[in-house]
């Protein structure tokens, strides 16, 4: 019976940090699938969100799905005796099954959200005259040699200590004195921001069936976290509409029910009001999204089509979503996607000939990351690239 | 830890009739226990997916979902850990348990191949590839890590570890019998022809892809060092694959038969022993068989039957001898042929599940019953069939490389009735198999209607073709 010093032979620690490593690098390559993930968009306060990490396996030649096995217990033949994705639970048998176990990764959402944001930017974003607000921020941009321990610049002062050993002929670190340490000093700056309003636009009618509406939050969802981390401050404002629009809190936005018909008409109305009077366009950067099913009330359409090119004069951009998909199966990647045209409200908007009216359609829940991708493309105005942009955040 | 006691435990498994390799016993914290769990033995080769397994097991420990009693290496001298948090009526137990498996590594004819050097050879194969880490980087060593591991069950244990290449091209004579079975009559006629041997690599479908890869990909000589080092420690590791049930079965068995034999438990350890002992056979989950499980209660069920056949003078030999002989000869595929009764089978209410559609899991086709798993078979042979099906060929599908063609390496999927290959996965490890060749990977293989398909993995991606 001997007792070994073990610490010196760890090997797990830095092998687990480098799969760490590459969990992260795959949920990078799979944001496309994670976007509309579940558990992240209803994470709501929670630091820490589970993703079920079905592509960090090790690939090696396999039996598709047997979904057979031995078992024990009463039941007669032909019971069932469970659904799929229910056979591991509380099994601790370990990996006589290639590939069974799902891996669940853990990460903040914060980290999450700018992995999935880092590229996106609000488009043509403009400094308008009036109403600049000047913000204060702070980097370190210099060094010297008094300061707080908590500012010590590590790699400056070793080098102020191997440079004043290297001048006595004896180039090592070691032997700290007070005159190597260096120390980062901050200094503030002022920055300028540009003013964006930002309309967020759901339609809630019957049509939009809860895995619609999932879809549409999922955007909407991102959007916001997008807003929040990239940008100080925006004006949001969050209208649902069906055959009416209203301007709703932002919570109960995220958790609106639906029925009635559809008139777009009447989002478009209000957003267009609440522009004139609120956010007038020589002022503020304006932006309009909005998703629905295009399920629109025929005679709609050409209001509609009215609404949104007078709209488009007052905002900066107007972002058109649809979501085309014709049933769960299809919706959920499976091989063939429905294809259907796309809804007579589009084929009315369609026809606006502008460049910043942008249209992108979601047949499955990968695409909701392309939508971002589409409407928040970074395409800089003429000369004007001020990243942040103020306002006081308000809803509804 | 009185060593008394110990020494009585393990002369009892001698006095039983186990032969084991010496052990020696390592008593370890949690933290460790899971590393050398995660790694299977205590200083190996640094690989990622080791530390996604030892995180895993550590949290596991943690929060009481799952301990790990004790680890015990497969080499001559045996090392077993056991846990710094044992008991000590559980360290005699797991003592017990570790004879068991010893005498099992030294005896059962599966492990008569293995290296019983290995604690010692992986701590060499550890400092290699640290070593090539150091110089060629550790993104290029682990990914090809990562190919390798992605094939190293594909071996071929008949032909073994060390092989010698295949022969070069030359022609031979060779004898033949210009009859059949002349010979029995005493009309013996020789012939001689002339055979080309070597003309074509592999001169037969090749199993053993590593292997294979190793003599022939264009890869540089550390490369193949890599490979045949991960080869070396599949080959070490599949009989402990193809033996599970039976070795687990034979150490517990074992444990319970010394520990009860043991006199000088006091009453309250005698009863901690009990509370241990039915955790380790505890059935299990409703969808999975403990193999612990399983294994014991067949050994207990083989020796009582065979006893009564012994006194009814039906059988030559005890119990006890019967079980003997099961260890030294038998793999978890032929026990379980072999020895698993449908009395035994409706006794631990045992049954094979599967989907109940119709149509198969595979291809677009989706009904209600796709998601569900029903009860399909209590019979013994379906049973058992469920049990031994992922068990052969180191689980994973039969597929061996069948010819070299103008520089592209075709490989075959041997049709078996375990379905179709999971599509994605195969794309990936064809890839790999790319990177590695360098030339295109064509796979003959079947899809889930059970036609022919053949999958051409090249420099452009994947084709699937007829």
């Amino acid at each position: 019976m001997t007792e070994v010093p073990w610490d010196l032979r760890r090997r797990a620690l830095k092998d687990s940090i480098r799969h760490d490593k590459r969990v992260k690098e795959a949920i990078r390559q799979n944001l496309k699938e994670l976007i509309a993930e579940e558990n992240i968009i209803t994470a709501e306060g929670k630091k820490l969100v589970k993703i079920p990490l079905r592509y960090l396996d090790q690939y090696r030649f396999r039996f598709g799905e047997m979904g057979s096995g031995t078992g024990q217990g009463k039941g007669h033949v032909g019971e069932v005796i469970a659904r799929d994705g229910e056979r591991n639970e509380g099994s601790e048998q370990p990996g006589d099954q290639p590939g069974e176990q799902v891996y669940e990764a853990e990460i903040a959402v914060e980290e999450l959200a700018h992995m999935m944001l880092e590229d996106l930017a609000l488009p043509w974003l403009e400094d308008k005259e009036a109403q600049q607000i000047t913000t204060h921020t702070y980097d370190f941009d210099d060094v010297r040699r008094k300061g707080s321990m908590a500012h010590l610049d590590k790699k400056r002062t070793l080098l102020e200590n191997l440079k004043r050993h290297a001048a006595h002929k004896e180039p090592k670190v070691g032997a700290f004195r007070d005159a190597d340490l260096r120390f980062k000093v901050w200094s503030a700056h002022e920055e300028y921001h540009s003013n964006a309003a930002v309309y967020l636009l759901m339609d809630r009618s019957g049509s939009m069936t809860t895995e619609k509406k999932y879809i549409a939050k999922s955007f909407f969802f991102w959007l916001v976290r997008f807003l929040r981390l990239k940008y100080q401050t925006v004006d949001m404002l969050f209208i649902a509409h069906d055959t009416e629009a209203q301007v709703v809190p932002e919570q109960d936005f995220f958790t609106i029910s639906n029925n009635g018909g559809t008139m777009c008409s009447s989002a478009y109305r209000i957003a267009l009001e609440h522009i004139q009077q609120t956010h007038p366009h020589a002022r503020w950067n304006n932006y309009v999204f909005h998703f629905s099913d295009g399920d629109n009330w025929h005679d709609d359409n050409s209001h509609c089509r009215a609404l949104v090119t007078q709209l488009l004069d007052h905002t900066t951009m107007v972002g058109y979503g649809e979501i085309r998909y014709q049933d769960e199966a299809s919706f959920y990647g499976g091989a063939h996607a429905y294809n259907s045209s796309w809804s007579t409200l589009h084929q009315e908007l369609s026809t606006i000939p502008h460049q910043r009216f942008m249209t992108v359609a979601i047949k499955q829940k990968a695409d909701v990351y392309q939508a971002l991708q589409t409407f928040l493309a970074r395409n800089e105005a003429g000369g004007v690239s001020s990243g942040l942009v103020n306002v006081a955040l308000r809803t509804g | 830890m009185e060593s008394l006691r110990f020494l009585e435990i393990r002369e009892l498994a001698q006095r039983s009739g186990l032969d084991f390799f010496d052990v020696i016993f390592e008593v370890v914290p949690q933290d460790i226990m899971s590393e050398i769990a995660a790694y299977g033995l205590p200083t190996r080769a640094r690989h990622w997916s080791y530390g996604k397994v030892y995180i895993r097991q550590r949290v596991h420990g943690q929060m009481g979902l799952s301990k790990i009693y004790e680890i015990v290496l497969n080499n001559d001298p045996g090392y077993a850990f056991l846990l710094d948090t044992n008991s000590e009526v559980a360290n005699l137990l797991v003592a017990a348990h570790v004879y068991g498996h010893s005498d099992f590594f030294k005896q059962n004819v599966y492990f008569s191949p293995t290296n019983r050097n290995m604690v010692n050879v992986a701590v060499e194969h550890a400092l290699r590839i640290d070593e090539y880490i150091d110089r060629y980087g550790l993104d290029r060593v682990e990914r090809l890590m990562d190919i390798a591991f992605a094939i190293d069950r594909h071996i071929d244990v008949h032909k073994g570890l060390v092989r010698k290449p295949y022969p070069t091209r030359q022609v031979v004579e060779r004898e033949r019998r210009t009859q059949t079975y002349a010979d029995i009559f005493g009309e013996e006629d020789f012939a001689l022809t002339k055979v080309v041997v070597g003309d074509t690599i592999p001169p037969h479908p090749e199993k053993d892809l590593l292997w294979f890869l190793v003599q022939y990909a264009p890869i540089e000589p550390w490369e193949r060092d890599v490979l045949e080092i991960i080869r070396e420690e599949s080959y070490y590791f599949h009989p402990q694959f193809e033996t599970k049930i039976l070795n687990e079965g034979w150490a517990t068995y074992w444990h319970a038969e010394i520990l009860h034999q043991y006199a000088k438990l006091s009453p309250s350890e005698t009863i901690d022993f009990g509370v241990l002992h039915a955790g380790v056979v505890n059935p299990g989950h409703p969808m999975s068989v403990n193999p612990y499980y399983l294994g014991y209660r067949m050994l207990v069920d083989v020796e009582r039957r065979t006893d009564q056949l012994y006194k009814a003078g039906k059988s030559a030999i005890s119990g006890r001898e019967k079980l003997f002989e099961i260890r030294t000869q038998e793999n978890d595929i032929s026990f379980l042929q072999n020895y698993l009764t449908q009395e035994l089978v409706e006794e631990l209410g045992l049954f094979a599940y599967g989907h109940a559609c119709e149509h198969g899991p595979q291809g677009q086709k989706r009904c209600q019953k796709c998601g569900e798993l029903t009860i399909q078979s209590r019979r013994l042979e379906d049973v058992v069939y469920s049990l031994v099906a992922p068990r052969y060929n180191y689980g994973a599908p039969r597929i061996v490389i069948a010819n070299v063609n103008d520089g592209s390496l075709w490989l075959e999927h041997e049709p078996t009735d375990l379905g179709p290959l999971d599509l994605k996965y195969a794309e990936k490890t064809l890839e790999y198999l790319h990177e590695l060749w360098k030339r295109p990977v064509r796979l003959k293989t079947f899809n889930g209607q059970r036609e022919t398909t053949a999958l051409t993995y090249s420099a452009s991606g994947m084709q699937i073709g007829k």
